[in-house]
């Protein structure tokens, strides 16, 4: 186990730094450049001014010597300055993550409190009524656009009913101590259901499957035959095993914590990693782009990690390579 | 302190007023020098004081503004976008303002006296006006704001074309400086349009990166009391401020990015302003819950918009060939029914309300019939009867470039193809995402742009964007538009210090661009705001809400509760 780790945190820094090349790459080859700033400048550098940003930037080196000079930073833990404002791009990311983070994380945790036991149920009588039901719901969500349900719920929510905020992260002025947190909660209801709602129908489809696949297996078959209830056999014996591709796929997942969503964030005016990196890609703020994907590259190998960990110490087959 | 009221009440409130002794000498030596633009008053900017009355302001309250996208820096020279401007207009007084007029108005300063030979311009600041710190605002602060925007190596973009010409500045004494320029030019007093930096803040540290971008200090009406990034920008009172207090006690600047969320805070009062699409207007227009709390207020800018030809292109070198795509367009249409009304068609690159445009000059007008044969004239025919037109081998099937969420841009391109085609021209419509579209366009490699001109200032001097000297990669002329007698007229009132002198010149030149076509001019549309109807005292102007003196800060809460305030309003 301890060898297989190893192999597995071994593999991962090539493979991080392959994506640090290519995204570095792509990111100074794309048409653009930060001289020319977002669509709403008031007025554009030309000329002299727009060649002095240049090399201010750093811009007039060449694309190998300007990534020598950002990996010998970013391995000491410094991503440089925002081009935008020259602020250090961990300070601008640091600002945002807890908004992402919260935003992420009452999602994901909504998504599987209600897919898990969705699928099970689910799967637990495939072709059955609620299966059927829940299958076309399921795949009707699964296709809804992001953009339209958020205004949707807007519209429902906020608007008609008033039960809950249009926008923003906090009340102004925020309420302290409980009311406060109430006050959070009611602010990231309607942004989190947009982001769970995917997941969740992608979840539970997932969680059904592999029920509906280990219920006819023999372990399942003799369990009920040793006379375990059908809820017994379902939630003891076939979703542990059921459950084995929802551990890969929360390496999937993990890392989407962190991704943040530019339609919601937009919408919502939420001031999360999303927006940030959305902005930062149309004002070609080249230290963020990087800063934030150099972020979620680390996230996603870490994720993916822990999760082929995970499984190996749940199945001996994937530890011992005899996986099929 | 009394002096700055009564100056401030007559130079805002009433132009008839100004000649009264109360008034400082500025604006006197400011109208002897130079620019004060044509008197025409827009039409519809008179609508929102009209329907208003006379309001007498009252102070309190606190005032709820949209911003499209988080300000980059706080330091004014550092600023590039309408966010920057918005927040800045409370915090940092400028020497001179424009007002809804587009007149020079003192700002921080008092006075300017120009040499007559108008290279050298010597101005003199209020003695009254302080920094928050209470420390004055000085002549060296001037200074060293001035050789900031002028050094190469401080991106100043919205400021540094305005010292290009710049040969030295230095302080006279504590309130007066002299700048040197190394030639007249006609606009040079719009330079002073600028802010003025606390020198002492700056010293021994990198200007780039100070604290003074994010929190700066304050010689406006208001300070900055707190910045939540992607959130809001909340502003206080400034009690060291040196004029008239500003109304509201505290202005809130909220980040919202989406239009439909903003329209839908602006319903809720959550905002109190919030600029609209032609889209939420029209909605606006036939919901009862926006009229309920809302008015809309719309008006003309000096923004136009229009398709750049590239003229060193084989299709477009010959103005017949531009000129008889104008007369393709059917650009009274696209007013009425892209536009849905909130546009009118131009014949120059000017909008209507700029001092340099010749309203009498009628557009090319719409004519397939004779724009086909001006076609036929400069040897485009179809030889082969495939429908498009041809010449020695080649077709003329162009690409016209659109850059990413301009979607009237994109409408009104989609448009102008759908014409070309009926005259066997292929125009295809590309959409590039904005950073790409606009390297393209400034590198001069395009074919022809869809583009929307914004005005910074009422500046009308079109040398930057049409001279042949300034063809890309290094100028501003990016379709490259080259006519010699345009080149002498734009060279001759530059240097033109006579205003009614250097009209006559604009109006000759508005002729030659409208026949020599170096572009599609396309249309002046207006500016659309929804507004809380307890918001007061909001005025108009060509520069839009924010571009003038004293604009957004003149604004006020109405003061008499309205029947609805006791229920909690219903969002949207």
């Amino acid at each position: 186990m301890t060898r297989y780790v190893l192999r597995r945190l071994v593999l991962a820094i090539p493979t991080l730094f392959g994506i640090v090349v290519i995204v570095f790459v792509l990111v100074h080859l794309a048409p653009g450049s930060p001289v020319s700033g977002g669509g709403e400048a008031l007025r554009r550098p030309t000329g002299r001014a727009a060649e002095e940003l240049r090399r201010l930037y750093g811009l007039d080196r060449p694309i190998p010597e300007r990534f020598g000079a950002w990996v010998s930073r970013a391995v000491r833990f410094d991503l440089g300055e925002s081009f935008v404002d020259r602020r250090p791009v961990g300070e601008r990311i640091r600002e945002a993550l807890p908004h992402t983070l919260l935003l992420n994380g009452v999602a994901l945790i909504l998504a599987l409190v209600i897919a898990v036991p969705l699928g099970v149920v689910a799967g637990g009588h495939p072709e059955g009524a609620l299966d059927r039901v829940s299958g076309v719901a399921l795949f009707a969500l699964y296709s809804t656009p992001t953009f339209w349900m958020a205004l949707l719920l807007q519209s429902l929510f906020s608007v008609q009913l008033g039960w809950l905020p249009l926008y923003g992260v906090a009340s102004d002025p925020a309420p302290s101590g409980l009311a406060g947190l109430v006050d959070r909660l009611a602010h990231v209801a309607l942004p989190a259901t947009c982001l769970a709602y995917g997941t969740l129908a992608f979840v539970a489809r997932l969680v059904r499957s592999g029920i509906a696949e280990t219920r006819e297996a023999d372990y399942v078959l003799a369990a009920r035959a040793r006379g375990a209830s059908r809820r017994r056999a379902l939630w003891t014996h076939a979703f542990p095993n059921a459950i084995l591709p929802l551990l890969t796929l929360f390496g999937l997942l993990l890392p989407a914590l962190l991704s943040g969503s530019v339609i919601v964030e937009r919408i919502f005016a939420w001031p999360g990693l999303g927006r940030l990196f959305f902005d930062s890609i149309l004002a070609r703020d080249y230290p963020v782009i990087l800063g934030l994907s150099l972020l979620s590259a680390v996230a996603t190998l870490g994720a993916t990690l822990v999760s082929d960990i995970a499984s190996a110490a749940a199945d001996p087959r994937v530890r011992d390579g005899t996986a099929t | 302190m009394r002096r700055a009221w009564a100056a401030f009440t007559v130079l805002v409130l009433a132009a008839a007023c100004r000649g009264r002794s109360e008034a400082p000498s500025a604006r006197a030596d400011v109208a002897r020098s130079g620019t004060p633009p044509s008197s025409s008053t827009p039409a519809l900017a008179a609508l929102d004081a009209a329907s208003e009355g006379t309001p007498v302001a009252v102070d309190g309250g606190t005032l709820q503004r949209r911003l499209l996208g988080e300000p980059t820096s706080l330091n004014a020279v550092l600023q590039t976008s309408l966010p920057e401007a918005q927040v800045l207009q409370y915090v940092q007084r400028n020497l001179f303002d424009f007002d809804a007029a587009l007149h020079l108005v003192p700002g921080l300063a008092a006075s300017m006296q120009v040499s007559p030979d108008g290279r050298e311009y010597v101005i003199t600041l209020r003695p009254e006006a302080v920094w928050e710190d209470g420390k004055p605002v000085t002549a060296d602060d001037a200074v060293f704001t001035i050789r900031k925007i002028a050094d190469p190596g401080i991106p100043a973009p919205v400021f540094q074309s305005l010292y290009d010409g710049l040969e030295r500045v230095e302080a006279l004494d504590s309130r007066r400086f002299r700048t040197v320029f190394r030639e007249a030019y006609a606009f040079r007093e719009m330079a002073f349009v600028m802010p003025v930096l606390p020198a002492h803040r700056f010293e021994g540290r990198d200007f780039r990166k100070a604290p003074d971008n994010r929190a700066p200090l304050s010689s406006g009406p208001y300070r900055v009391a707190a910045w939540k990034s992607g959130e809001s920008v909340e502003l206080a009172r400034n009690p060291a401020y040196w004029g008239p207090r500003g109304h509201f006690d505290r202005i809130v600047l909220r980040i919202a990015p989406d239009n439909t969320t903003a329209y839908r805070m602006l319903l809720a009062g959550d905002l109190d302003e919030d600029q609209m699409d032609a889209t939420l207007k029209a909605r606006a227009e036939s919901e009862p819950r926006f009229s309920d709390c809302c008015r809309l207020v719309e008006f003309y800018t000096l923004d136009w918009s229009y398709v750049a030809l590239n003229n060193r292109s084989p299709f477009f070198e010959d103005a017949r060939v531009r000129r008889a795509l104008t007369m393709l367009s059917d650009r009274a249409a696209a007013a009425r029914d892209l536009y849905r009304g909130s546009a009118r068609v131009i014949s120059g690159p000017w909008a209507p309300d700029s001092p340099a445009y010749d309203a009498s000059l009628p557009p090319l007008p719409f004519d397939p019939a004779a724009a086909k044969a001006l076609l036929a004239e400069a040897g485009w025919r179809d030889s082969d009867g495939d429908g498009t037109l041809d010449r020695d081998g080649r077709k003329f099937a162009f690409d016209l470039t659109v850059p990413a969420g301009f979607e009237t841009g994109r409408q009104v391109s989609e448009m102008l193809a759908a014409e070309l085609a009926h005259a066997g021209v292929t125009a295809r419509v590309r959409t590039l995402e904005w950073a790409a579209f606009i390297e393209r366009v400034d590198a001069g490699e395009f074919e022809a742009a869809s583009l929307a001109w914004s005005a910074v200032d009422p500046n009308p001097d079109p040398y930057p964007y049409w001279h042949s000297s300034q063809c890309p990669p290094h100028g501003l002329n990016n379709g490259c538009y080259r006519n010699p007698e345009a080149d002498r007229l734009m060279e001759e009132a530059r240097r033109e210090l006579d205003p009614s002198k250097r009209t006559a010149l604009f109006h000759r030149l508005q002729r030659i661009f409208r026949d020599d076509a170096p572009a599609i001019f396309l249309v002046n549309s207006t500016q659309k705001f929804g507004f809380d109807r307890a918001v007061r005292g909001v005025t108009t102007s060509p520069l839009g809400l924010s571009g003038i003196w004293p604009g957004p800060v003149g604004w006020f809460m109405e003061p008499i509760p309205r029947a609805s305030t006791s229920v909690k309003r219903p969002a949207a």
